[in-house]
């Protein structure tokens, strides 16, 4: 049964990509370029590495006829065969459909061809990402078994151990989860209770604990479970550490749980899973002995980019599919519209007080905001999986945690927009708003919570800056004239007004001349940022990780100037090299690079200290005051004295 | 001649002093007049009172008990069977307007009635007061001219009226607008009573809430239930779970408790079992008391356990472990740390104090008792079964206790006369019991 199935996987691989694999391989050694220094952390510098973002990342003619060849039948089969309403009333994908799936290799996008995957690059993932997500419990079930649950074998695995079980993994025979969170435990790895004890004849790790909200957790064949092992340091002291374990079900012991009752994704699995007296093998040992707490952090910060392709998906079939575009874009037909009625299509034929709903203002509000979500996301995601691309393995999880924060947060407004364009009629069950917005909410709190996420963006680049800015900071604390001078002089001149020039706009300029002025508006945001962070590494230094409203703003300001740089570039290419439309997207650019800009000028003066935008000791008190009693404490507002 | 400069020397002064108090009462006569000056004609029959001031003069029968039985006290006297409560007061009020119809004596009714509300319970009933009120006849001491305005018009009325409204101030009791109402039937607009009316209206509204920490008006009869209150008010911790070790035998809360089984009730946070859990049996904590806390009129008194401060050298220093977060450095890697100018915090003395375990309140202050209440906290703080506990009772429970040593004074000051020092090694090792 098996063989069949992946002997029916590899034809239809075959069918839809013949020259895909031969292609990806040479890709990857035409390009040869140093190791690079991710582009995000520049940012805190006040300074843009324009060979990051310039020119947008492209993909060549045969790749894109590649991509295109194999989207087409997944999407037909996601627009024309899934039904997603089904899923969501029954909670549960429906077995032809998973077969489906694994026929059409989706369980193995990334996993090498070498192993029987289809080993997309990760622009090719994200493109694939796009048509995944029409049907969220799908899009949910398929990352959580190879964007986390299989990835630790393709990331820290031995060639045995991939040879062993990405096979199998990638055809769908197997489904992966990933085995981390606990009662106890979510982002805290020191909390993590389940233990594995090497047996005494040690081959075995004899693992015993508890994993609470498992995506897969009741499917799964194929567990990476983090547990904690006794490990000997190099003084002699034994401590507890976290190790990583690939754990057959077959292994014994394990056991899951009744499927948990969501608010969305409902078709999606979701269960505990039991580990009792499991016995693993010391081969299945993931990464090294002690070393799984990187292999988690690894994992987890590999698999964010893809939700802004993904998010930026279904916001394009929210608005509606209009096949014209698509075929004039790919060279191919896309499939037929979806059933229900789009948001565009309703707005159009609407009628009330004989105007068409497209009429009014605060409706067509509403769609650009969509379209410039959709654009600003989609030009991140694929910015970010273009720098992935490129070789030398670039640390690029900032970016991707960006993507991520701004997508999930742009997903959960616009499709309650969406809702809202149809009024009562978005609110019932019998159209598709609801239940997408039910499945959006997940998305600001898997992969990271957002908050965690701002809090991981923002450090990371003061770690960053502050290294670098270490020798300058400490000449000022003691107090060295020079320094001090300088810094003055240059506040000076920054408060008389300065022209900033980072050398994007000009002749011969990276940006187009039609979007000149949102460039000088980025360089504007970024320089004054760069000081910024100056002054609050000056102020806050190391202990700047107790000032999370601070870093909260700091992490906004980095994703704006990150969205905006990536419309920049995209639109700039899309000027020039004339693609269909470009006027359209140099206006969305605009919108959102001058939106940007303000909010940007509103943060920053949050972040001084003195402003009266910067409200963080009112705010603190407030909540100090709320939680000491644990209620909302004022009187009500009929309550007397007398 | 005399008495016009008189007059105008005494608007000049009244104006003044209006200005002072807020401009309530413009032009209101001052007292500050020679006893010579004529009277209107609706003096009280009283003779008035001729050391004047402007704070009147609290009522005598307030100051020293009276021997002879006032005129109206048997019309507070209940038939055997009857309650005193604010029916029968009521009653009573009505009684008095039935008995008297031209309300002759009133004055020294409402001070009777005063006194007596207290008995009756409606010392804090507005509705009471305002009954009280209106048993003043109305409009007969209102000033109908200048002169009246002037000088102080009827005082022993006004006298009365005010102490009316003293007594609900110090219970607390925000007058309304029928207070409002009678006063102005009765005194008129500008008169003394309506001046405390004002400023009780203005400020007891302000000050009705001032208390952040308010403690329940009626406190609960059952100690047990008041050893809860003021527990909870002691601890600030709201995770702190209050145990009750031991019920009194006796039915009777209020009578003496039944000596061999007093109450025992104590408050513990997780916080502090934690703190109790890590501490090192090496080191005896200890069994301090009693101390007191007051509860509006009720005093009760409570014990504590707790440890000496660790001497710097053995105080562990919280270290953040290396790989905590999943998802983002805990710490930054910087050289470098918070600006003095962005220190928020005061520049503060702060008197470390070692560390409090468990607070307990119980029916009696010996050993016996508190060892039971030790005991009780063995069960969830299995760690004290292997700490030395040290019973450092004070015998009185008068007053305050000398403050418990600090780390530079390791040795107790003497002990006050009357106070017996219990100091009992006590070794509680559970385990080989």
């Amino acid at each position: 049964m098996s063989g069949c199935a992946l002997f029916l996987w590899s034809a239809a691989v075959a069918r839809a990509c013949p020259p895909l694999v031969a292609f990806t391989g040479s890709r990857r050694a035409l390009r040869t370029s140093p190791p690079i220094r991710a582009f995000a952390k520049e940012l805190f510098l006040g300074k843009i590495k324009k060979k990051e973002v310039f020119p947008f990342p492209e993909v060549s003619r045969d790749e894109l006829n590649e991509i295109n060849q194999f989207v087409g039948p997944v999407e037909k089969f996601f627009t024309e065969e899934v039904d997603s309403r089904k899923i969501d009333q029954e909670g549960k994908i429906p077995e032809e459909t998973l077969e489906k799936l694994k026929s059409l290799g989706l369980f193995g996008m990334q996993v090498p061809e070498e192993y029987g995957g289809l080993g997309l690059s990760n622009t090719m993932y994200a493109r694939l990402g796009e048509v995944i997500s029409l049907d969220a419990s799908i899009a949910v079930t398929l990352a959580a078994h190879q964007a986390i649950g299989l990835k630790g074998i393709i990331l820290a695995g031995t060639e045995e151990q991939k040879a062993k079980y990405l096979p199998k993994l990638a055809s769908g025979e197997h489904i992966a989860a990933f085995c981390l969170t606990e009662p106890a435990s979510g982002s805290d790895a020191a909390s993590i209770r389940s233990r594995a004890a090497l047996s005494e004849d040690k081959k075995h790790y004899v693992l015993n604990g508890s994993k609470v909200w498992i995506t897969n957790g009741g499917v799964a064949n194929i567990f990476t479970v983090f547990a904690k092992t006794e490990v000997a340091d190099s003084d002699g002291s034994v401590k507890d550490k976290i190790t990583a374990f690939i754990v057959e079900r077959d292994f014994g012991g394990v056991t899951s749980g009744k499927p948990e009752d969501k608010l969305g994704i409902r078709g999606s699995n979701t269960c505990e899973v039991h580990f009792e007296n499991t016995r693993v093998p010391v081969q299945n040992v993931l990464g090294e002995v002690g070393g799984g707490f990187k292999v988690a952090m690894n994992i987890l910060n590999s698999g964010r980019f893809s939700m802004g392709s993904a998010v930026a998906g279904m916001l394009k079939k929210l608005i509606g599919s209009d096949s014209e575009v698509g075929s004039a874009q790919g060279g191919e037909a896309l499939g037929p519209r979806p059933p229900a009625e789009m948001t565009a299509e309703y707005a159009c034929t609407r009628k009330q007080f004989n105007r068409n709903l497209s009429e009014f203002g605060l409706i067509q509000e509403k769609f650009a905001l969509m379209a410039q979500k959709a654009y600003v996301m989609e030009s991140m995601a694929y910015l970010t999986a273009g720098m992935l691309d490129q070789p030398g393995f670039p640390d690029c999880s900032i970016e991707a945690a960006m993507v991520k924060v701004f997508s999930s947060e742009a997903a959960w407004q616009c499709v309650s927009e969406a809702l809202q364009i149809l009024g009562g009629s978005g609110y019932m069950r019998d159209y598709p708003y609801e239940r997408m917005l039910r499945d959006t909410r997940i998305l600001l709190i898997f992969e990271g919570t957002n908050e965690i996420l701002r809090m991981f963006i923002a450090l990371t680049g003061l770690q960053h800056a502050g290294r670098i800015l270490t020798s300058r900071i400490n000449e000022f604390k003691q107090g060295r004239v020079i320094t001090v001078m300088e810094t003055i002089g240059r506040r000076l001149r920054d408060s008389l007004g300065r022209t900033v020039d980072l050398g994007l706009t000009g002749e011969l300029g990276l940006v187009h001349p039609s979007l000149a002025d949102s460039a000088n508006k980025l360089e504007e945001n970024v320089f004054y940022f760069g000081r910024t962070v100056e002054t609050l590494l000056l102020r806050f230094g190391k202990t700047i990780v107790e000032e999370q409203l601070v870093m909260k703003r700091v992490a906004n300001i980095l994703i704006n100037l990150y969205g905006m740089t990536a419309v920049l570039s995209r639109a700039s290419r899309s000027v020039r090299i004339g693609l269909r439309n470009h006027d359209h997207e140099v206006l969305l650019a605009n919108i959102f690079c001058v939106d940007a800009y303000f909010q940007n000028l509103f943060s920053l003066s949050q972040l001084d200290k003195y402003a009266p935008e910067n409200l963080d000791e009112q705010i603190k008190k407030v909540s100090q005051q709320v939680l000491e009693k644990r209620t909302y404490i004022c009187a009500h507002p009929l309550d007397r004295t007398s | 001649m005399s008495w016009v400069r008189a007059i105008l020397l005494a608007r000049g002064l009244s104006r003044g002093w209006g200005g002072i108090c807020g401009a309530t009462l413009p032009g209101a006569p001052v007292s500050q007049v020679p006893p010579q000056t004529p009277r209107g004609l609706h003096c009280s029959a009283t003779a008035h009172n001729s050391e004047s001031s402007i704070v009147p003069v609290p009522p005598k029968p307030q100051r020293k008990p009276v021997k002879a039985l006032s005129p109206y006290e048997d019309l507070f006297k209940q038939a055997p069977g009857m309650e005193r409560d604010k029916a029968s007061f009521l009653r009573s009020l009505k009684n008095f307007g039935e008995h008297n119809v031209h309300k002759r004596g009133h004055v020294d009714f409402i001070y009777l009635a005063l006194r007596k509300m207290r008995e009756f319970g409606v010392e804090r009933d507005l509705a009471v007061y305002n009954l009280l009120l209106d048993v003043f006849p109305k409009e007969v001491f209102r000033p109908r001219n200048i002169f009246q305005h002037i000088f102080v018009h009827y005082p022993r009325q006004q006298e009365c009226g005010i102490a009316v409204l003293e007594q609900m101030e110090n219970n607390g009791v925000i007058p309304d607008k029928e207070t409002e109402f009678l006063l102005i039937q009765i005194f008129g607009r500008k008169s003394y009573p309506m001046l405390k009316f004002l400023r009780m209206k203005l400020w007891l509204p302000r000050f009705k809430n001032i208390n952040p920490f308010p403690v329940p008006r009626d406190l609960p009869q059952d100690p047990v239930d008041l050893a809860k209150l003021g527990l909870r008010r002691m601890e600030p911790n709201m995770n702190a779970k209050v145990t009750v070790y031991q019920m009194p035998l006796s039915k009777d809360w209020t009578g003496a408790l039944d000596p061999t089984q007093p109450h025992i009730v104590g408050i513990q946070s997780p916080d502090q079992q934690a703190a109790l859990a890590r501490h090192n049996p090496s080191r005896p904590v200890f069994v301090e008391g009693p101390f007191s806390l007051w509860l509006r009129n009720k005093c009760v008194y409570y014990h504590i356990l707790r440890a000496d401060l660790l001497p710097p050298e053995e105080q562990e220093v919280e270290e953040i472990p290396e790989e905590w977060n999943l998802y983002y450095p805990m710490q930054l890697d910087l050289e470098y740390s918070r600006s003095a100018w962005d220190d928020y915090e005061f520049d503060i003395d702060e008197v470390e104090e070692g560390p409090i375990f468990a607070i307990c309140m119980a029916g009696a202050h010996d050993q016996a008792t508190l060892a039971k209440w030790i005991q009780g906290l063995q069960e969830t703080n299995p760690a004290l079964a292997q700490i030395p506990v040290v019973f450092r009772l004070a015998g009185s429970t008068g007053e305050l206790l000398t403050p418990s040593p600090g780390l530079e004074e390791p040795a107790r000051p003497p002990p006050p006369e009357g106070q017996e020092e219990e100091d009992t090694l006590q070794q509680q090792q559970q385990g080989q019991s």
